[in-house]
């Protein structure tokens, strides 16, 4: 960045002005403040996650050793990458419907598919457990199949985020340009594919940020509607409450974090040469 | 061009229609009927309700108690948004005018803390603010260095200090609140800003109105569906909280979120809880329902 | 992360049509029971060699449930709850395929109200004689029809010794005096928080009226702006951070926090306290009742408690592991609080009309 640096700022480079610069900073110190303190506290010598008592590495063994807590992060991505998947799909073609069609009882359906951000987290769990007992929803499935019915209350509470994030990105659509396309032969699918996902990718990639942020974390839905043997991080971490929470847990989320990190540099740099043999 | 009548165009129209409205129909509004039932009902023994068409659950939650937990969660979940809000414009703004090369990691960077779980983000962010915590002694040494620096010009040394009660009252809350729903606010607006009309931006500074006019009188416009959708799910679920109140709350910082959460733990109270839960439903359908009935009539005349 | 990636494996609405289709017919025709778990290998008893256990995290030895498959080849899964109103409410709907599970004394009795605990039966637990007779005939559960007990805990004051001017042997510095102000943590539990009130005024935990708690309310509100949080079942870790110096909790978490500083104490006060006790219960409809009547037997061997209560330091109602354990646990007055404090203490009976008033008192208490 440093060669950069002289150049003189545009007008619109408003990342590389100070003031913006300052502002960012000071709300990534904000964010991270937090994190530095939990990684800190993932090398604290104490069974509990509150005074500092002295360096020690065991927490890292003992969480990478201990066969539950792996498990229930596995569980918790796999829901999560589960429940981005559908949310995406099915926010996306709510928002085209709500944005691009005019039909009856539409004010009343927009305001349905926005109650599951709206209807209290214990609520929705109490209804999807009874909901899930009056149907007689196996419990007693296979992996992956036994997350089924906690992927399914995870997607009804992600994809309005979804629907509301790609409406308020089709609002600014220009719909000349879907008129073009048509006129130029192109069908509806094309349509779809070629000229309104490169418009709303954004709000894909803001969409699936959220939900995928929102079922990781979720714990009194999953809590609902788990059955025996599915259990996740939330509701591990949060069972440990009456006891204090150990640095074991903190140890597995400092490593989550950095296998984050990880996965996206090396994502990021695969593509980045991608797109580099493509320009040439 | 406005909206497309959907008899014009039956085959899209089924293809986006049917899997939201079945979705919806199957793993939202039937297992939530159940409860709505509920709010109906009256206990019965211990485990057995009654769905008697009782309005009494309303009637108790429409006491003055409840109805003032109510405007107090509603009054704290607006504020955190405005904070939100004013806090994530300039970030969604840095991100979208980044460089190719640092967007994707200025948006993972604002998104990484939160695949943290909560409990234990909020447990950290306890460890920050506590009375021996990292702020207050970070203030502290700030104090005294004051201290030493005033007896060293010659003057009174500042009084001791005294830690500062950052945790266990309602700043504690907002602090945590707006800490948790920040992205929420950060991600829409990024996706309406981004790939905005930047000439219109150009043409406004070109004709002479300063940086803030030309945010506060073009940008601001333009991000306008991108604000409202970020207003939306930040306020909405703030209103939901209930474990950062709990945590990081002091004696008077309930919110309904939490009312709602021991009726249908501690107190075992399904239908008052449902009636409860209802009536913030009821209202926010209300909103939302009236909102796009306002959009039609407008683009109609 | 790359979101092309991800448009491309959503893409298609046929894939998602079919998936909705899927997920409709597997709940109008249960066409998921294809993909169950199939029958593992058979016990001597006649029961998969599988056992669904529900318990709190981190209360249990750390070898026990590896020792107890190797001892009988039941495989044993742990799920964990986070709170005994969860419990219920999860089983509310039913039981969804549990084997043991641990609720407090309260739900003990709330649970076997409802219908939802198996009665025990006491031929298949021979090491119901290792259990202290003192547990075993207890009002929330006479003759222990359905529980056996696993720990047992009493409520009472942890404090920082340095911080405080006299032992606080008393409700009143936690309920009754500005002494403290700023530095009282009381629990949220609504019910506890009423019950000790009581106590405080002299009265029975159990033998409260309507007017008692409207009384006990009033004095809670004055009483509250000098209470800084009202924690979650937390407070030994507020005692340990400094943010609080007075807090009511249990004697086992905080003789757990003493491990650790030594300026932390713990004390039962003079008026007496609430007592509670988790307990191991067989719900209805577990899948495998031989393996969980033998899980409870296992729990209960003296050696095999003495591990577990190694590993978390609360009270043992079981008097043969106690013999077992070093004296540091034994006559630790905070593990187990002196004979003439305890005689004070009740455990709390479950009483279905009064929850719902202390709730919403409490409720008041909070918004005033």
């Amino acid at each position: 960045m440093a060669r950069f640096a002289r150049t003189p700022i545009a007008p619109l480079e408003y990342s590389r002005t100070l003031w913006m610069r300052l502002w960012v900073g000071a709300v990534m110190l904000f964010l991270y403040a937090p994190l530095i303190v939990l990684v800190i506290f993932s090398f604290n010598d104490s069974k509990r996650n509150v005074v500092w008592r002295g360096f020690t590495t065991k927490y890292y063994e003992k969480a990478l050793g201990n066969d539950q807590l792996v498990e229930a992060l596995l569980n918790s991505l796999s829901i999560a990458a589960l429940a981005t998947i559908a949310s995406l799909a099915l926010g996306t073609v709510a928002a085209v419907m709500l944005w691009r069609f005019r039909f009856p009882l539409k004010g009343a359906i927009d305001g349905t598919i926005s109650l599951p951000i709206i209807v209290p987290e214990i609520c929705l769990g109490v209804a999807f457990l009874m909901f899930f007992a009056a149907v007689g929803w196996p419990t007693d499935l296979i992996w992956p199949f036994n997350l089924g019915a906690i992927t399914i209350a995870h997607i009804t509470f992600c994809f309005p985020f979804v629907t509301m994030v790609v409406r308020s990105r089709l609002a600014t659509f220009n719909r000349e340009q879907e008129e073009a396309a048509k006129d130029l032969g192109a069908s509806e699918w094309q349509v779809f594919r070629d000229v309104l996902i490169p418009h709303i990718k954004p709000a894909l990639v803001a969409g699936a940020l959220l939900s995928f942020t929102l079922s990781l974390d979720d714990f009194v839905i999953t809590y609902f509607t788990s059955g025996p043997d599915t259990i996740t991080f939330p509701v591990k971490v949060y069972s440990m409450v009456r006891f204090s929470v150990t640095p074991e847990v903190n140890a597995a989320s400092t490593l989550l974090i950095a296998l984050t990190v990880a996965l996206t540099f090396v994502a990021l740099k695969a593509q980045g040469v991608k797109a580099i043999a493509e320009t040439h | 061009m406005a909206e497309q009548d959907w008899k014009t165009n039956k085959g899209v129209f089924a293809a986006v229609s049917l899997p939201t409205l079945v979705w919806i129909f199957l793993f939202f509004l039937v297992p939530m009927a159940i409860v709505w039932l509920y709010s109906f009902g009256q206990n019965k023994g211990l485990t057995d309700i009654e769905i008697s068409g009782t309005l009494e659950n309303y009637k108790r939650a429409t006491e003055w108690l409840y109805l003032t937990i109510f405007g107090k969660s509603f009054a704290v979940a607006a504020l955190v948004t405005l904070i939100c809000l004013i806090i994530g414009f300039p970030v969604a703004m840095a991100i979208t005018f980044a460089s190719e090369k640092w967007r994707p990691w200025l948006l993972l960077g604002i998104m990484l803390p939160f695949w943290t779980n909560l409990l234990i983000r909020t447990y950290a962010l306890m460890m920050l603010l506590g009375t021996q915590g990292f702020a207050n002694k970070g203030l502290g040494a700030l104090w005294e260095g004051t201290s030493w620096l005033k007896t060293l010009v010659g003057l009174q040394p500042l009084p001791t200090w005294e830690p500062v009660q950052l945790l266990f009252n309602n700043f504690a809350v907002v602090f945590g609140l707006v800490y948790v729903h920040l992205p929420f606010m950060v991600l829409p607006l990024y996706a309406a800003l981004d790939r905005l009309d930047r000439s219109l931006i150009e043409a406004s500074l070109d004709l002479g109105a300063g940086h803030f006019r030309t945010i506060m009188r073009i940008v601001v416009p333009l991000a306008a569906p991108g604000i409202v959708a970020g207003v939306m799910i930040t306020l909405i679920p703030a209103l939901g909280a209930y474990l950062t109140p709990d945590l990081m709350g002091g004696t008077d910082s309930q919110m309904i979120a939490n009312v709602i959460e021991r009726q249908f733990k501690k107190a075992n109270d399904w239908p008052f809880g449902a009636a409860l839960s209802f009536l913030l439903i009821y209202a926010m359908f209300a909103l939302i329902a009236i909102q796009s009935m306002r959009k039609k009539v407008a683009e109609a005349s | 992360m790359d979101p092309i990636e991800l448009i491309k494996q959503t893409r298609g609405r046929r894939s998602l049509l079919q998936a909705v289709g899927v997920a409709a017919i597997g709940i109008s025709f249960g066409g998921l029971a294809a993909c169950s778990k199939g029958e593992g290998k058979k016990l001597a008893n006649g029961e998969e060699a599988k056992l669904n256990f529900y318990n709190w995290d981190t209360y249990i030895g750390e070898n026990t449930l590896d020792n107890f498959k190797e001892a009988t080849g039941v495989d044993v899964t742990m799920d964990l709850f986070d709170s005994n109103d969860v419990l219920f409410a999860k089983f509310k709907a039913g039981n969804p395929g549990y084997d043991v599970i641990v609720p407090s004394n309260d739900f003990v009795e709330r649970m076997s109200k409802a219908d939802m605990l198996m009665p025990l039966d006491h031929a298949q637990i021979p090491n119901k004689k290792n259990i202290d007779p003192a547990y075993i005939n207890v009002e929330y559960d006479l003759q222990r029809k359905f529980s056996m007990p696993y720990t047992w805990l009493a409520l009472g004051i942890g404090y920082r010794k340095s911080k405080v001017s006299a032992t606080p042997d008393s409700w009143k510095v936690l309920f009754d005096s500005p002494e403290y102000a700023g530095r009282i943590a009381w629990l949220s539990e609504a019910g506890d928080m009423f019950r000790l009130y009581g106590k405080y005024l002299g009265k029975s935990v159990n033998a409260l009226t309507p007017a008692d708690i409207a009384t006990i309310e009033k004095m809670m509100i004055k009483q509250k702006p000098n209470v800084k949080k009202f924690h979650e079942d937390d407070g030994q870790d507020l005692l340990l951070k400094g943010d609080c110096d007075v807090v009511l909790e249990y004697n086992g978490d905080i003789a757990q926090a003493m491990v650790e500083d030594k300026d932390i104490d713990f004390v039962i006060p003079k008026e007496g306290s609430q007592l509670n006790s988790d307990n191991l219960c067989i719900p209805k409809g577990a899948p495998h009742p031989k393996n969980a009547h033998a899980f409870v037997n296992y729990i209960l061997d003296a050696q095999v408690d003495k591990e577990i209560t190694e590993t978390i330091l609360y009270p043992t109602p079981n008097a043969a592991a106690k013999a077992l354990m070093p004296d540091s646990y034994k006559n630790n007055p905070v593990i187990f609080p002196p004979a003439e404090a305890l005689a004070k203490c009740e455990y709390a009976r479950f009483n279905p009309e009064l929850q719902p008033l202390y709730e919403e008192a409490f409720t008041r208490v909070r918004a005033a």
